[in-house]
């Protein structure tokens, strides 16, 4: 990996000498030149800047969120009254299948890895990931996937055989519109970022953190993180297999799932949901590291049980690839799989049990502050409990004959969803927004966000319990007055409840977006530790220097921060505040290192995920494509391995924006 | 704002506690597919465990929300100084562990014993085969004398039973994934084609039960709909002679003998009508495997026994004649069902408009030019474009199919 020197930007202490460089010349061996620009829309095409990157990450899914936003609000016009006419069944059935997919692989997945990538490194005490043109890869490779997906919307029908796509409803004479076939290169095409993305950022948290920083002094966030990599990393290749079953069958005539061959359809169920519910953990679990971090910092307390929670966390994790058949109670698996599956599914309750009593139990006896990163977290500590208990309803496999496919069911994974992810993910923008971009989001707007995603997602997902419970099923384009009862009950009443709900979650979000262009307009800039926060992250400027840390700290406690700026009185055990946050961080800067390592930024990243973009559409449109993304993809990799490990001293000359200093320290070994 | 965020928290709390006593309080009027109003057996052994698991759950969630609330109101910033950096009580939280696990296991037990239950096959009396196509059911009945079933019966869009009869579902599926769902009798269990799966099913009483295909199976998934008709024992008997009785031509120069051409000319080609015999004197056997991809349609010999066409979809009978049937008691139920669908009780209109263009009320892949993957074969009923007089030819012969 091309992990090159650069010279650190000035001291940011005025005054401070300029540490001199070892100038060490080098000639480069590659055939290409490294980009070098640091601001412009080309430093980002181009970055490998891990901050960069989690910029990126967060935009495409926040832009997909509003997307797969979008298809939900359709969704929910048309079944606010009985047999409704806003979308046809062909339409609607597209439209549930690309809302799941849309916000489980490109929201939920780039939202977490936005975080990962951001705060991860600088949590850990480092300069950037162990592999950052990889870390660029993965970040290409997942919106070109979600372009694919979703350019099938203009060429003919997104995929109509839902999120789990089903055998044999997803083969080629179930589905003959190419919709499903972009589905299935997108998902590969993104399930390989992800992928990448998962191993760089294993070998981070295990070979990059700061000295002293043992993995039990972790923060939780990075820990959650660091799960969550492990589950993609051993469910990610089952779905990739599935997928190119799926393929090879739709479009080269192979017979995987074809029962008229002798297949059985239970094979991608198996496979599908064997990636699908670790997937549920790779989904929530970023979040519960999120309110791990705001739990505590808002408390003005540790968290609860430290280790309890990241075993638990793990334990989550573990046991959350044992559990898949739960998705398939009703499928016909005879009574002994059911059973186990049954009791292995109660057990996953356990651990979930122990993070909900240990992050009440943080609050408990602390100094609570109601800011916005706060009401996200507790929201999700709230809703993610109703949805923990619903699903241990149906972890009773007989129950769940009678759940299963209802929207009982849905009602139970959005409070998990969006009542546990979606809130946690707000709580972390609103947390770390000042550190990324300097400025705090508005207090009062992210108020009115709160409470009308709060009130919103109640009175969306809400009903949905009682609509199950109905016997209204799911994936149904229409519900008919025959099924519907009367009184209190009455599925349609409750049925145009929800759909009310789901415009005023929408309106919360919106405040959302208002809030951003609010904050990005606004001069005032946020205080540098505008939380009295805890950890690494917090000893650096906001936003943090390209090279994140001056000198890389060394860490002596869990809370690192934390304990930098407070101290015991041994007398009366009472927490004394010994330094600011700027004092902290000048200490850091006055003794700045001297050379500092930074990755040089490459084209070949995103040269090499288009190629395989245009290669997967080969897959849909034939030969010729086919050849043509080859050529690039053959390409991006002779440039990759060819491109200099540095980026030539004389390249920095004239550039733009730092080039006159980097020109005085150049490169070095 | 710190207070009022507290009371609404507080509101939302009771709103949601409200909704939930008066969920478990009354089931009267309810939506007929409530799954919380079991109707025989096997659906009441899951009830009762629904009775075990939802209380739990509600008490542990209340205690919960409980406890968060009370703990942000105590501990909210009052100015009080930083707190002692407490790391956590090792006991309290293994006593935390322990508490759910304990409470898990006795669900567990009871979850075990149920799931053994539901599973029985050894007790069975009366099996009916059933088959999901998209988006309709077939339900075969094979030969049973002791029921009077002497020779094969195969019906669609009603599934009618025997009350207080320990049934056997043995499911399958023609194309994709359905599955088979009566929540007043049972929970569901998917149809996979290449797989037969059992689902017990058992009435208490006579009477009519609604389910739902609950398996996404494409297009018309959701017109995919399903009634149980349980029977008393004698009831059943005479709705099995009636299904094996003598097939009855309509009167020559009558408007249905008009009808039963126009039957043979269009509709034979996939529907069979048992006993119907070509003008030449042999029989005429569908061959829908000719013309629908799946390879069947549905059996249509009884056709006016039955209360609704088109998968469940639409009703055959009228608002008036439905509301009798399904309002009817147990001990009526039985009559007012073997009487079948009258020319007074037909939904004329409904009948008609499916007989003229039977797509453009069910999705379904029927347009020619659509039909490349499948060679031609419809998945689905196609546009006849019958004329209105041939319409009321067919009205009048199918009236006579009862």
């Amino acid at each position: 990996m091309a992990i090159i020197e650069r010279p650190e930007a000035a001291p940011a202490v005025p005054g401070a000498p300029l540490v001199p460089a070892t100038v060490t010349p080098q000639s480069s061996l590659g055939a290409f030149k490294r980009p070098v620009t640091t601001t412009g829309w080309k430093s980002w095409l181009f970055t490998v800047d891990h901050k960069k990157i989690g910029i990126i990450y967060g935009v495409v899914a926040i832009f997909f969120f509003i997307v797969g936003g979008v298809e939900a609000l359709l969704i929910r016009l048309q079944l606010a009254g009985p047999e409704g006419k806003v979308l046809n069944a062909s339409v609607y059935n597209q439209m549930f299948t690309m809302h799941g997919t849309t916000m489980v692989f490109l929201f939920a997945m780039p939202m977490a890895a936005a975080f990962a990538n951001y705060f991860l490194p600088l949590q850990l005490g480092a300069r950037d990931v162990a592999f950052p043109r990889m870390n660029a890869l993965a970040i290409w490779l997942t919106i070109v996937g979600g372009l694919v997906l979703n350019l099938a919307w203009f060429l003919g029908g997104a995929a109509d055989g839902g999120w789990f796509m089903y055998a044999p409803n997803s083969g080629p004479i179930f589905s003959p519109s190419n919709g499903v076939d972009f589905w299935v290169v997108g998902l590969l095409i993104a399930g390989v970022g992800s992928l990448i993305g998962s191993i760089n950022l294993i070998v981070t948290v295990l070979n990059m953190r700061a000295p002293g920083l043992s993995l039990m002094k972790m923060p939780v966030f990075t820990w959650m993180i660091l799960v969550v990599q492990f589950l993609l990393v051993f469910s990610l290749p089952v779905i990739t297999v599935a997928l190119v079953l799926l393929m090879f069958q739709r479009s080269f005539g192979a017979t995987f799932f074809d029962v008229a061959q002798g297949a059985d359809p239970l094979l991608w169920q198996h496979l599908f949901w064997i990636f699908g519910h670790p997937e549920v953990y790779v989904l929530v679990l970023p979040a519960f590291g999120i309110i791990s971090e705001v739990l505590p910092t808002f408390s003005r307390k540790p968290l609860f049980g430290y280790p309890f929670v990241v075993f638990s966390g793990a334990a989550i994790g573990f046991v959350g690839f044992g559990v898949w058949a739960h998705h398939m109670f009703a499928s016909g698996l005879g009574p002994v799989s059911v059973a186990v599956f049954s009791i292995a599914t109660m057990a996953i309750a356990i651990p979930t049990g122990v993070k909900i009593f240990n992050w009440t139990l943080t609050m408990w006896g602390g100094k609570i502050w109601f800011a916005t990163p706060m009401k996200f977290a507790i929201g999700l500590v709230v809703l993610f409990t109703f949805g923990g208990l619903s699903g241990v309803t149906h972890s009773v496999a007989p129950s769940d004959t009678q759940q299963t496919d209802t929207y009982y069911i849905v009602a139970h994974f959005h409070y998990v969803l969006f009542g546990g992810m979606v809130f946690g993910l707000f709580s972390g923008l609103y947390y770390w927004w000042p550190k990324v971009f300097g400025k705090c989001l508005n207090e009062r707007l992210g108020s009115w966000n709160f409470w009308f995603m709060f009130v919103g997602m109640n009175l969306t997902f809400g009903p949905m319990h009682i609509l199950g419970l109905q016997g209204q099923p799911r994936r149904m384009y229409q519900w008919t007055e025959n099924r519907a009862g009367e009184g209190f009950f009455d599925l349609g009443f409750w049925n145009l409840v929800s759909s009310i709900g789901s415009y005023v979650l929408a309106i919360g979000v919106l405040f959302f977006l208002i809030n951003i262009v609010w904050t990005t307009k606004k001069e005032k800039q946020a205080p540098l530790d505008p939380w009295d926060a805890r950890t690494l992250e917090w000893i650096t400027a906001s936003p943090p220097k390209e090279h994140n840390f001056d000198r890389i700290p060394k860490v002596s406690h869990l809370d690192e921060f934390f304990h930098r700026k407070y101290q015991e009185d041994p007398a009366t055990h009472a927490m004394v505040s010994v330094k600011t946050a700027e004092e902290v961080l000048a200490i850091e800067e006055a003794n700045a290192e001297s050379n500092i390592h930074l990755p040089s930024p490459s084209y070949w990243p995103l040269v090499l995920a288009v190629g395989i973009g245009i290669l997967g559409l080969g897959v849909i449109y034939g030969v010729p494509t086919m050849i043509i993304g080859s050529v690039v993809v053959l390409l991006a990799i002779f440039g990759w391995v060819l491109e200099p490990s540095v980026a030539e001293d004389f390249d920095y000359e004239g550039s733009s924006h730092d080039g006159g200093s980097s020109k005085e320290l150049t490169t070095h070994g | 704002m710190k207070i009022k965020a507290l009371m609404s928290n507080r509101r939302v709390v009771a709103a949601a506690g409200l909704v939930g006593a008066v969920s478990l309080a009354g089931c009267a009027q309810n939506a007929p597919q409530d799954t919380f109003a079991p109707k025989g057996p096997n659906a009441n052994k899951i009830n009762n465990l629904d009775l075990l698991v939802f209380p739990i759950a509600g008490v542990v969630g209340a205690i919960v929300i409980g406890l968060v609330i009370y703990t942000l109101y105590k501990y909210r910033d009052r100015g009080q100084p930083i707190p002692e950096q407490t790391h956590g009580k090792p006991v309290l939280e293994i006593t935390l562990t322990i508490i759910p696990a304990l409470i898990l296991s006795v669900v567990g037990v009871f979850t075990f014993r149920a799931i053994f239950e539901l599973a029985e096959e050894k007790d069975t009396e009366f099996i009916i085969n059933v088959t999901g196509q998209q988006w309709w059911w077939e339900y075969d009945y094979p030969i049973q004398e002791e029921y009077g079933i002497t020779q094969p019966i195969i019906t669609s869009g009603q599934m009618v039973f025997p009350a207080g009869t320990k049934v056997m579902l043995r499911e399958t599926s023609r194309d994709v994934i359905h599955s088979f769902w009566i929540p007043a009798l049972n929970g569901k269990k998917d149809a996979v084609p290449g797989r037969i799966h059992l689902l017990r099913m058992e009435a208490d009483n006579p009477g009519i039960y609604a389910g739902q295909c609950a398996e996404f199976c494409g297009l018309s998934h959701a017109n995919m709909r399903m009634e149980a008709v349980a029977l008393s024992k004698e009831d059943f008997a005479k709705w099995v002679q009636n299904q094996l009785a003598e097939y009855q031509a309509p009167a020559v120069g009558s408007l249905a003998k008009e009808g039963e051409e126009v039957f043979l000319n269009q509709c034979v080609r996939c529907h069979q009508v048992n006993g119907l015999k070509r003008p030449d004197g042999t029989p005429a056997i569908a061959a829908p495997e000719d013309n629908v991809y799946s390879g069947a349609a549905p059996n249509l010999t009884r056709f006016m026994t039955r209360n609704t066409f088109a998968g469940a979809m639409f009703d055959l009978v009228n608002k008036k004649c439905r509301a009798d049937v399904w309002g009817a008691s147990a001990g009526e139920f039985g009559a007012k069902y073997l009487a079948g669908v009258t020319e007074e009780c037909l939904n004329t209109g409904g009948l008609r408009a499916w007989l003229r263009n039977a797509p453009a009320l069910k999705p379904m892949y029927a347009d020619p030019v659509k039909l490349e993957p499948t060679d031609g074969k419809y998945r689905g009923m196609p546009n006849l474009n019958l004329n209105e007089d041939d319409i009321d030819r067919l009205v009048a012969y199918l009236l006579t199919l009862r």
